[in-house]
């Protein structure tokens, strides 16, 4: 891989891993560190990349997500990352604008809930993508988007009830 | 089906900026003028090159110091042997002769 070729990469897939490290970590500045850490990645081992598995964000994508969760099994060791039995509880909604009151429900969600309801919600990713940014198999996909919707729409029930509440944009 | 709809209609109220200039600057650093290169760069050397390096050195130091001093060249003048005249003949020629 030529200088030239990492910019060009850089250039085209940053904006998109940083929104996804964000979402997914909650922090701006853990983003950047997690985006760091991916492109270093890369243009250290730029062989780890195999074009006949899938595009090259859906790789970024990928690696930023082991990142993330790496950093959260490291930040809480003893939290599950896909709780499928978790019930997350409503939020409270009073005073605050609805986007804040989004990131926290995401924030709420399992890791391995949250990843793919981001790349699915956010980056518009297939599922044939989601499941090679997450190695794992559809059916698993398609259950962990499931089961992130259904603990979001729990959680955001009074926004979705209710259209244009006074704090929101 | 509404539901999800409506669901990703919310979701995208919380929307981010791009990646802040710092990012770049982390990814590929300060350019350094080349001139500064000169005082502070550095170079990758392989160990087995940087042994033979090391050990032509120390050849060419032990060469140096045991090669054979070179003939000294002396402008002092030995007089061994040297005897005066004893019957000296002189004759003075003149500018007109």
């Amino acid at each position: 891989m030529t200088d030239t070729d990492f910019q060009a990469a850089y250039a085209a897939h940053k904006d998109v891993l940083f929104r996804f490290a964000w979402r997914m970590t909650g922090s701006p500045a853990a983003a950047e560190d997690l985006v760091h850490d991916c492109f270093i990645a890369f243009l250290r081992n730029p062989a780890a990349f195999d074009r006949d598995r899938g595009t090259l964000r859906s790789f970024l994508l990928g690696v930023t997500r082991n990142l993330a969760l790496k950093r959260a099994r490291r930040e809480r060791p003893f939290r599950d990352l896909d709780d499928g039995s978790a019930v997350a509880p409503a939020i409270d909604i009073a005073n605050r604008e609805r986007a804040a009151i989004v990131a926290e429900g995401i924030a709420l969600l399992p890791p391995l809930q949250r990843d793919v309801l981001i790349l699915a919600e956010y980056e518009e990713l297939t599922l044939d993508e989601i499941c090679r940014a997450v190695d794992a198999e559809l059916p698993a996909v398609k259950s962990r988007l499931h089961r992130a919707r259904e603990n979001l729409k729990r959680m955001l029930r009074p926004l979705l009830e209710t259209k244009g509440l006074p704090h929101g944009r | 089906m509404d539901d999800d709809k409506k669901l990703s209609d919310l979701l995208k109220e919380w929307q981010l900026p791009g990646t802040p200039a710092s990012l770049d600057a982390r990814v590929f650093g300060p350019r350094t003028p080349w001139w500064k290169l000169l005082f502070i760069g550095s170079i990758r050397i392989p160990v087995p090159v940087a042994l033979a390096i090391a050990a032509a050195l120390i050849v060419m130091a032990v060469a140096l110091i045991h090669r054979p001093a070179p003939p000294q060249s002396s402008t002092s003048v030995d007089l061994a042997g040297f005897h005066p005249v004893t019957d000296m003949n002189y004759r003075i020629i003149r500018g007109d002769e």
